[in-house]
């Protein structure tokens, strides 16, 4: 019996998660990187020395290699919707970074190709195989908590600079970076959309274009109520990159996760700071062994692009309650 | 003046914490504990080795209290305030001041024009950890501040005559409970532009409340702010102030410096855990000795009634902001002292 490999392409290194990506693909033996592609020569040769494979300055043409078979598309924000399109053309299944896109027809164009070419969409919420996470989700289907009442949820960071603070290419700023993390979370665990979004979105922290904080107060379809916190808030002294915080009120009880409380802290006279290094589960190798696993049996990916259009819908409706004063209403 | 006779109006919660802190401080005498259930009054008045009454005229014409201390549900505050106001005595009112603005005006007129203090306990300003924050943010530490959470909470409260479930009478969780977080950062950051709120309120809320408040102030500072009597257990105070140079975090949980666990015995069904933060003064203590302090030498204190109504005026603009489901501009008041006193005498009515 042949032994089969997943041949996967890896196009543009433009997301620092993609470096994640292809260190965990690298060390699965059934899957095999067999070419990246970058707009950046300098940064695709570079991440082609140390994932091997071929390198594509155009994407289009490693699309037309037929030993791959899935593609994972981390370019910039605004670019996902023509490169997951032309994936999809090629009849390539695809995971692609979140926000799936920057605008709603954008996402709505990529579902649809994707359905009509008969391939996967799986939208990377990592945060969905968080093993705390997935206790969380344990505890509430079990009814532990009894009927939930409101969610509390924060997704901190720092500026990640770079096309992150350029609307062109990411469409937004904290809001847009730091806000479908959460929401999917939300959905999943309350079998609910989100009706009325409330926020507040400012540039306080940073000189920059985009905004770079924001507070989202939310409504769910099913009377659940919820607040979320995107902001890059975190200052260069930090001891992490962020957090990814939940708390679930319910009739029953309440839950409480920190997705990063699984940390040892370090304090090192060299590093002029004390940090905190993760000893958890990777939540990425989660996603893309659960992404691997679709492609190979032809099952539905677990995080779909309805998805990542549903956490979308919610993020744009934010920045049009900031803009407008008044909640908006989504459905 | 240097000794002062305090009295203490409700024997619950605050009336034990207050009469508690009262007999710590040497220059004070503890004339009296007044509960309208003599069993609640004798019993505490015992304990703090005091004498009981139910009624504020025999307290008054038995103890003559230079001071006397409201701890009462705060529907009930304007009554016993007036009261102790017109008897002369100085008052010192457990916070939220009042359950409406129109109470609120009342109790600062009533006083002023019977020559007496009011001072309102807004603790949280005394709360070390607290104030240290607000130091520290006022001093630029963290550079200019973007967001700010704060949360506060734990079980729903227990209370004479369940009167923390009656929106009408506490305000829920929004006046209550997270006045104490409105009144610190406006302490810190100044007047409100706007709220929103979601909470409990209007949907089913037996024994639970919890709330989100989305705060704006005039200086651009977004906060959210948490409350909730939702926890099965315990009691949680957390706050985080983050600037464009620093951060700064505080976790109740993480300030628990010494961890108790008993054995489980004949004597304890359950093992018994306690945790505990020991300070040499409570935060009680230090506001009551400060209040004591500005009566004795007529200087203005830490905490005024007029920013005690100011955080009133969020707490009920958030909750008409739960109520309605839209964001609720607070009227533009650059000068606080100057607005509230211009209300004051135009007597306004609210809520």
């Amino acid at each position: 019996m042949t032994e089969y490999h997943l041949g996967v392409g890896i196009l543009s290194f433009a997301h620092m998660h993609a470096y994640t990506y292809a260190d965990i693909l690298r060390r699965m033996p059934s899957v095999r990187i067999q070419a990246v592609a970058d707009f950046d020569e300098e940064r695709g040769r570079a991440a082609q020395a140390r994932f091997g494979g071929a390198f594509y300055q155009d994407y289009q043409a490693l699309l037309t290699r037929d030993d791959i078979e899935a593609v994972i598309v981390c370019s910039e924000n605004s670019r996902h919707a023509e490169m997951v399109i032309a994936a999809a053309q090629a009849h390539k299944h695809v995971l692609c970074e979140k926000p799936m896109a920057t605008r709603v027809e954008d996402a709505q164009r990529m579902i649809e190709t994707c359905r009509q070419h008969g391939v996967k969409l799986q939208i990377a919420f990592p945060v969905r195989y968080c093993s705390p996470l997935r206790r969380l989700k344990q505890t509430v289907d079990a009814g532990r908590l009894g009927r939930i009442v409101a969610i509390r949820g924060t997704n901190h960071g720092q500026n990640p600079g770079g096309w992150f603070v350029e609307r062109q290419w990411s469409g937004g700023g904290a809001v847009m970076d730091h806000t479908v993390h959460v929401v999917d979370i939300m959905r999943w665990l309350t079998h609910s959309e989100v009706r009325e979004v409330y926020a507040e979105i400012d540039t306080r922290f940073y000189d920059i274009e985009t905004d770079d904080c924001g507070l989202l107060m939310l409504e769910f379809d099913n009377g659940v109520f919820a607040s979320h916190d995107p902001s890059w808030s975190r200052p260069q002294t930090y001891p992490t990159w962020g957090d990814v915080t939940l708390e679930v009120v319910g009739t029953e009880g309440i839950t409480r996760v920190d997705a990063l409380a699984q940390h040892l802290n370090v304090y090192q006279d060299q590093e002029g700071r004390y940090q905190h290094v993760f000893f958890g589960d990777s939540m990425d190798a989660g996603l893309l062994t659960d992404f691997v696993a679709c492609v190979r049996t032809d099952k539905e990916p677990f995080i779909s692009g309805e998805d990542g259009l549903r956490a979308l819908e919610v993020t744009l409706a934010a920045y049009e309650s900031a803009q407008s004063g008044r909640p908006v209403r989504l459905r | 003046m240097s000794r002062l006779k305090v009295a203490v109006v409700g024997a619950g919660t605050m009336g034990t914490v207050h009469s508690e802190a009262y007999r710590e401080m040497a220059d004070v005498d503890l004339v009296g504990i007044l509960d309208i259930r003599p069993e609640a009054a004798q019993r505490l008045a015992a304990r703090r080795e005091t004498a009981a009454y139910t009624t504020l005229n025999a307290l008054i014409q038995a103890a003559q209290p230079d001071v006397v201390d409201v701890c009462v549900p705060t529907y009930l505050h304007r009554q016993v305030v007036e009261a102790a106001a017109v008897a002369g005595c100085h008052v010192i009112c457990e916070k939220p001041i009042a359950r409406t603005l129109a109470d609120a005006e009342a109790m600062i007129r009533v006083c002023q024009a019977a020559g007496v203090k009011l001072y309102i306990a807004h603790v949280v300003r005394f709360f070390p950890e607290y104030r240290r924050a607000h130091d520290l943010v006022c001093d630029g530490a963290v550079g200019r501040v973007g967001v700010v959470r704060a949360m506060r909470g734990g079980a729903f409260p227990v209370g004479w005559e369940d009167w923390y479930a009656n929106v009408a009478k506490c305000g829920t969780v929004i006046v209550d409970s997270m006045i104490h977080d409105f009144d610190f950062l406006r302490w810190c950051f100044g007047e409100v532009d706007r709220v929103y709120a979601k909470s409990q309120l209007g949907r089913d809320m037996v024994q639970s409340d919890h709330a989100f408040v989305s705060l704006r102030f005039q200086n651009g500072v977004i906060a959210h702010v948490e409350g909730t009597w939702a926890y099965p257990s315990g009691f949680y105070t957390e706050l985080e102030m983050a600037g464009a140079k620093g951060l700064i975090e505080f976790r109740s949980q993480d300030a628990i410096a010494v961890h108790t666990q008993i054995r489980q015995s004949e004597r304890a069904h359950a093992g018994v855990q306690v945790p505990e933060s020991p300070l040499v003064k409570s935060p009680y203590q230090l506001e009551l000795e400060h209040f004591l302090e500005c009566i004795r030498r007529d200087v203005q204190p830490l905490v005024t009634a007029e920013d005690a109504c100011k955080a009133l005026e969020i707490s009920l603009a958030a909750l008409a902001s739960a109520r309605a489901g839209k964001p609720v501009r607070l009227a533009q008041t650059p000068n606080t002292t100057a607005s509230v006193q211009e209300r004051l005498t135009r007597g306004n009515q609210d809520d």
